[in-house]
C-alpha cells in the first residue's frame, strides 16, 4: 500500500482481482482485474451480453462472485450483501430505472438514508426523541439534495409521474444521498435524446466535481464514454480485450473487431 | 403533532362507549357487533400490512389468529381461572381485569414467532409461490392444534367466560370493550406510525422494487421479517379478544374462510389504505350482521311474491354466496377498493388539519 504512495501514485479506491462468474455453463465474466483511483471517471464498455452489468451486480453484492477478490478502501466486500456493499459507500444505478414509483420524490430520497438509521423499531412505534431529530435532519438533507440537483419543483410528485428525463435525475440524486465514494452507473443515457445527453455529461461532470465521487459507469454511446472518461475498459465475451485511454481504445484493432466483426472473415 | 387530536377524539369517542354501555345503553348484541367490529379491525389492517404495504398475497393470516387465540385462551385460563387442564389458577381471578393485556401480550408475542413460519420462505420466494406457502402455514396451524388433545382438540377450547365474568366480579366495568377498544388503538397507532417512519417505509420500497431497496441499503430480509411478525402479532391479538368474546375456541373456525374475510376486508378497503382498510372492516361486520335480518326478510318476500318454491329455504348459508359476490363484482368495477391506495386524508384534504397517515 505504501509503495503506491511512495510513487506517487493516486491510492485506489477499489481494487477488483480476478474476478470470475459463470450462470450454469456460461462464463459470463472471467479474471476481471480493474484498480479505480479516488475520484476517477472510468468506463466500462463491450457488446451486448459481454458481461458488464454482471461485474456491477458482482460488486454491488447482488450474487457472490465465484472466483476474485473485490477490496474496497482495504476491506474485502465481495459476498457482502447489497445493503451492507450500500453501506460501505458503494451507490448505484440502473440500466432501466428502478425508482418506487408509488413514492414521492421527496420520500424516494428519504428512504435510500435507511442505512445506518439511529432508531429502530420500538423508535418508530414509541416516536423517541431520537426518531424526531433524525427524521428531521434527513428531510432536511433529502430537500437540500432535492435542491442542488434542480429537483426542487417536483419533490412532492409521484416519482412514476415524472418525464423519463427526471427519474434518471431521481434516481441519480437517489444515489448520492448516502454519500457515497463510488458511484456506479448502468448505462446512465439510455432512451436520451441528443440534448439530454449533453446535460447528462455535464451533469455527471458537475456531480464528479462537487460531491467528490469515484464514477464508473457502462455506457453505449461513445460520446458520453469518450468526453467523460480518463480511462476505459473493454469486454468482450466476459474477457477484457483492451484497456487504457479514450484514444488508445478508439484505434485498438482488437476493440473494433469487437464492435464490426472480424475483416478476415 | 396532528396525530394528538385523533388520539383525544379517540380516547372521547371510547369513554363515551364505555359509558354508555356501563349505563346499559346498549343491548348485549350492539355490543358485541361493536366489539366484533374491534377484532375484524385489527385482523385486516394487519393483514393489510402484508398485503397491502409490502404487496405479498398472504392467504394464511387465519392461522394466526388461531396461534393467538388459542396462546391467549391457555394463559387466560391457566393465570386467572385454572381448571382441568392446569388446577388451580396461577394468579388467581382478583387479578384477571388488570393482568389481562400480559394475556394479550403473550399472545402477540408467540403468534409473532409464528409469522416466522412464512417470514423466512419469504426470503427468496415472492408472489404466487409465497402465497401458497401462507395457505400451507394456515393449514399447518390448524392442523396441529387440532390434533393436540390436550387443549381440546377437534372440539375445541373453552373457559374463558369464566375470565370474563372474573374481571366482572372484581370491578364492574365492561372490561372486554375497554380492552377492544385499546386494542384497536393499539394496533392503529403501530401500524400507522410505523408506516409513515423511514424505517417501515423500507416494506413499500420493498413492494415497489425490491432490487432498488436492496441496492439503497435497505435490508429486505429485515423488513420482510418485521412486517410478517407485525402482521402476525397483531392477528394473534384479534384472535385472543375473538377466543374471549365467544368464550370458546375451536380451529377450524380460523380456517382459510377466516382468512378470506380478511382478505374481502382489505381489498373492499383498499390496499395500502390504513383508513380504507378501517372503514372495510366496520362495513363488512355490519354487512354480515345485516344479513342475518336480510336474508330471511328476502326468504320471506320472495316466498310471498311467489319466486322461490315453497320448499326452498333461504338460509344464512347464503351469506358466504353473497359475500364472495361482492368480491366479484369489487374486483370488476372498482378493483382498487374504497379508498385505492389513498388514505382518507388525500380524500378530504382538509382532514389533513387534524389527522395524517402518511
Amino acid at each position: 500500500m505504501w509503495a503506491a504512495v511512495a510513487k506517487g501514485k493516486p491510492l485506489a479506491l477499489m481494487e477488483i482481482q480476478g474476478l470470475t462468474h459463470r450462470f450454469g455453463g456460461l462464463q459470463a465474466v472471467t479474471d476481471f482485474s480493474l484498480s479505480l483511483g479516488e475520484r476517477e471517471i472510468i468506463g466500462l464498455i463491450g457488446p451486448n451480453g459481454a458481461g458488464k452489468t454482471t461485474i456491477f451486480n458482482l460488486v454491488s453484492g447482488f450474487y457472490p462472485p465465484m472466483g476474485g477478490t473485490i477490496t474496497f478502501q482495504g476491506n474485502a466486500i465481495q459476498g457482502l450483501k447489497p445493503h451492507q456493499v450500500a453501506g460501505r459507500g458503494i451507490a448505484r444505478t440502473f440500466q432501466n430505472i428502478r425508482l418506487w414509483g408509488d413514492m414521492t420524490v421527496l420520500d424516494n430520497i428519504r428512504l435510500a438514508h435507511t442505512y445506518g438509521l439511529g432508531y429502530g423499531f420500538f423508535g418508530a412505534i414509541w416516536r423517541s426523541k431520537r426518531y424526531f431529530k433524525e427524521e428531521k435532519l434527513i428531510e432536511e438533507n433529502s430537500r437540500e439534495l432535492l435542491d442542488i440537483m434542480g429537483l426542487s419543483d417536483v419533490t412532492d410528485e409521484f416519482a412514476k409521474n415524472l418525464p423519463y428525463g427526471s427519474q434518471r435525475r431521481v434516481e441519480l440524486a437517489r444515489a448520492l444521498t448516502s454519500k457515497p465514494k463510488l458511484l456506479l452507473l448502468d448505462e446512465p443515457a439510455a432512451g436520451l435524446n441528443s440534448s439530454d445527453v449533453e446535460d447528462l455529461i455535464k451533469l455527471i461532470q458537475w456531480i464528479h466535481s462537487e460531491f467528490d465521487i469515484c464514477v464508473w459507469m457502462i455506457e453505449h454511446q461513445m460520446k458520453v464514454v469518450m468526453s467523460l472518461c480518463q480511462k476505459i475498459s473493454v469486454l468482450d465475451f466476459g474477457r477484457v480485450i483492451a484497456s487504457g485511454t479514450p484514444d488508445q481504445i478508439q484505434s485498438d484493432p482488437d476493440v473494433i473487431k469487437a464492435y464490426l466483426g472480424d475483416s478476415s472473415l | 403533532m396532528r396525530q394528538r387530536f385523533f388520539n383525544i377524539v379517540f380516547v372521547f369517542a371510547a369513554v363515551v362507549l364505555v359509558v354508555a354501555a356501563q349505563a346499559g345503553f346498549f343491548d348485549n348484541y350492539v355490543l358485541t357487533v361493536l366489539m366484533f367490529m374491534g377484532v375484524n379491525i385489527i385482523f385486516a389492517t394487519s393483514l393489510n400490512l402484508v398485503n397491502g404495504y409490502m404487496g405479498e398475497f398472504s392467504c394464511g393470516h387465519g392461522g394466526f389468529m388461531c396461534v393467538g387465540a388459542y396462546i391467549g385462551s391457555l394463559v387466560s385460563v391457566a393465570f386467572f381461572t385454572g381448571g382441568k387442564l392446569f388446577g388451580d389458577p396461577l394468579l388467581g381471578p382478583k387479578l384477571a381485569p388488570f393482568l389481562f393485556p400480559v394475556v394479550l401480550l403473550i399472545a402477540m408475542f408467540v403468534s409473532a414467532l409464528f409469522g416466522l413460519i412464512v417470514a423466512l420462505p419469504s426470503f427468496n420466494t415472492r408472489d404466487d409461490y409465497l402465497a401458497i406457502i401462507t395457505i400451507a402455514a394456515n393449514y399447518i396451524i390448524i392442523s396441529i392444534i387440532e390434533n393436540i388433545d390436550a387443549i381440546g382438540g377437534p372440539r375445541g377450547f373453552s373457559g374463558m367466560k369464566s375470565t370474563i365474568n372474573a374481571m366482572r366480579d372484581v370491578v364492574d366495568l365492561p372490561w372486554m370493550l375497554i380492552y377492544v377498544l385499546l386494542s384497536t388503538f393499539f394496533c392503529i397507532i403501530v401500524l400507522s406510525r410505523l408506516v409513515t417512519s423511514i424505517y417501515g417505509k423500507g416494506i413499500m420500497a420493498v413492494c415497489q422494487n425490491e432490487v432498488a431497496a436492496e441496492i439503497m441499503g435497505v435490508n429486505t430480509n429485515k423488513v420482510k421479517i418485521m412486517a410478517f411478525m407485525v402482521s402476525s402479532g397483531l392477528a394473534g391479538l384479534s384472535g385472543v379478544l375473538y377466543a374471549h368474546l365467544y368464550g370458546y375456541v375451536n380451529a377450524q373456525s380460523f380456517s382459510i374462510l377466516k382468512s378470506t374475510e380478511g382478505l374481502v376486508m382489505v381489498y373492499l378497503g383498499g390496499m395500502g389504505s390504513l383508513s380504507g382498510v378501517v372503514i372495510a372492516a366496520v362495513a363488512f361486520t355490519l354487512l354480515g350482521e345485516l344479513l342475518r335480518f336480510i336474508i330471511p326478510a328476502a326468504n320471506n318476500a320472495f316466498h310471498a311474491i311467489g319466486l322461490l318454491p315453497a320448499d326452498f329455504e333461504l338460509s344464512q348459508i347464503w351469506k358466504w354466496v353473497i359475500i364472495p359476490m361482492i368480491l366479484i363484482l369489487l374486483m370488476q368495477f372498482r378493483p382498487e377498493g374504497i379508498l385505492g391506495n389513498k388514505e382518507l386524508t388525500d380524500v378530504f384534504p382538509r382532514l389533513k388539519r387534524w389527522v395524517y397517515f402518511k
